[in-house]
C-alpha cells in the first residue's frame, strides 16, 4: 500500500499556510485517500487498479493546492474591526467635529456681550452648542447604520456611535484628577465644578444624543434584517 | 450526473443535510452524497474538502479530531447550532428556486 501522507504531502508541496495548518490537512487528505482505497478494495478491486483510481483524485493537484489555500486563508481580524468600528467611529467624530467647527464659523452669532452668570453668559454657547446637539442624532444614526450594515452588533454599534464623545471624555478623565491635585483649578478658569459641568454638557449630553439616533436605526435595521 | 456549476450550488445544503444525522468524517461525507443521491452527486476531494474548511470557517460545522479503535485519526466534521439554523432558510431558497424553474421552465420539484 502506498504511503499515502507522503504521496498528499508531494503533491501539495509548498503549501502556503501555518505549518500546522499543513500538517492536518495532508493527514486528513491522506486518511480520505486510504478510506477510498480500502473500500474500492473491499469491492473487489484489484490493488493496482484501486491505486490508479485513488491518484486520480490528486490529478489536479494545483487545482486542489489553491482551493485549499483559499478557504483556509484566515480572515484579518483587522477587516471586521475597521469596516465595524473603527470606520464607523472615526467618521462619527469627523463628522461631529466638522459641524461643530461649521456652526462656529458660519452659524448665528449673538452679539450680546457676554457677563458672568446670568442668560446673557450663557447665550453664546447655547447658540453654538444646541444646534450642534440637534445634529448629533443624525450622526450617530449615520454611525449605527454603517457598523451595523457591516455585521456589528450591541457593543460595537454603542462604542461606534458614541465615539466623538470619547476626547471629551479622556479630557475630563485626564483634567479632573490634575485639577483635585493641584487644588482645584488647572487654570485660573478651569476649576474643579467647571469638570463636572463640563462632563455633563460635553459627554453625557452629546452622547445622548447621539444614542437617540444611532439605537432606533439599530434596532430597526435589525429587525429588518431578521 | 448533475454539472458542476449547478452542484457547488447545492454543495452547502447537500453536506449540512448529511451532517444532520451525526458526526461524519470526509470520506463518509463523501460517500453518504454519493449513496444517496444514486451516484448523482459526487465529490472529488478538490470540492469537498475546500468546502468543509469554509463552512468550518463560517462556524456551521466543526471538526474535530477523533482517534478510531485501529488508532487511526480522523477529522470528523458535526453540525454547529448555527449550521443546524442555517439548514431551514437553505431548503426555502433551494424551495423558492425549484418552484421558479418549474413556473418558468417547466422543471418539476424532486
Amino acid at each position: 500500500m502506498p504511503d499515502w501522507q507522503e504521496l498528499v504531502r508531494q503533491r501539495l508541496a509548498g503549501f502556503e499556510l501555518e505549518s500546522d495548518d499543513s500538517t492536518e490537512i495532508v493527514e486528513e487528505l491522506a486518511g480520505h485517500l486510504e478510506d477510498q482505497y480500502q473500500s474500492l478494495l473491499q469491492d473487489g478491486v484489484s490493488e493496482k487498479s484501486a491505486i490508479y483510481c485513488v491518484l486520480q483524485n490528486l490529478d489536479d493537484s494545483r487545482d486542489l493546492k489553491s482551493k485549499i489555500e483559499s478557504s483556509r486563508e484566515k480572515e484579518l481580524p483587522m477587516n471586521s474591526r475597521v469596516s465595524q468600528f473603527w470606520l464607523p467611529a472615526f467618521l462619527t467624530i469627523f463628522l461631529a467635529m466638522s459641524f461643530l467647527m461649521f456652526i462656529e464659523a458660519v452659524g448665528f452669532e449673538p452679539w450680546v456681550s457676554a457677563t458672568w452668570g446670568g442668560p446673557q453668559g450663557t447665550l453664546p454657547a447655547a447658540v453654538v452648542y444646541l444646534p450642534w446637539l440637534i445634529t448629533l442624532p443624525f450622526i450617530g444614526a449615520f454611525g449605527a447604520y454603517l457598523s451595523g450594515r457591516a455585521g456589528a452588533r450591541g457593543w460595537t454599534v454603542f462604542s461606534s456611535v458614541v465615539f466623538p464623545t470619547v476626547p471629551y471624555l479622556a479630557f475630563c478623565l485626564i483634567g479632573l484628577p490634575t485639577a483635585v491635585i493641584l487644588e482645584g483649578r488647572i487654570a485660573h478658569n478651569i476649576t474643579l465644578p467647571a469638570f463636572f459641568v463640563g462632563f455633563g454638557v460635553w459627554v453625557l449630553l452629546p452622547a445622548g444624543a447621539l444614542l437617540a439616533g444611532g439605537m432606533p436605526v439599530h434596532y430597526f435595521s435589525r429587525r429588518a434584517l431578521s | 450526473m448533475i454539472a458542476s456549476g449547478i452542484k457547488r450550488g447545492t454543495a452547502e445544503l447537500v453536506v449540512l443535510s448529511i451532517l444532520q444525522d451525526g458526526a461524519l468524517h470526509g470520506y463518509e461525507i463523501a460517500r453518504r452524497i454519493e449513496q444517496e443521491t444514486d451516484g448523482s452527486l459526487r465529490f472529488t476531494l478538490a470540492a469537498l474538502y475546500p468546502m468543509l474548511y469554509r463552512l468550518e470557517k463560517q462556524k456551521w460545522i466543526r471538526g474535530t479530531w477523533e482517534t478510531s479503535v485501529n488508532g487511526r485519526r480522523r477529522r470528523c466534521y458535526r453540525l454547529t447550532p448555527k449550521g443546524k439554523q442555517k439548514i431551514a432558510p437553505l431548503r426555502k431558497e433551494w424551495s423558492d428556486l425549484f418552484a421558479a424553474l418549474h413556473r418558468l421552465a417547466g422543471v418539476s420539484n424532486a
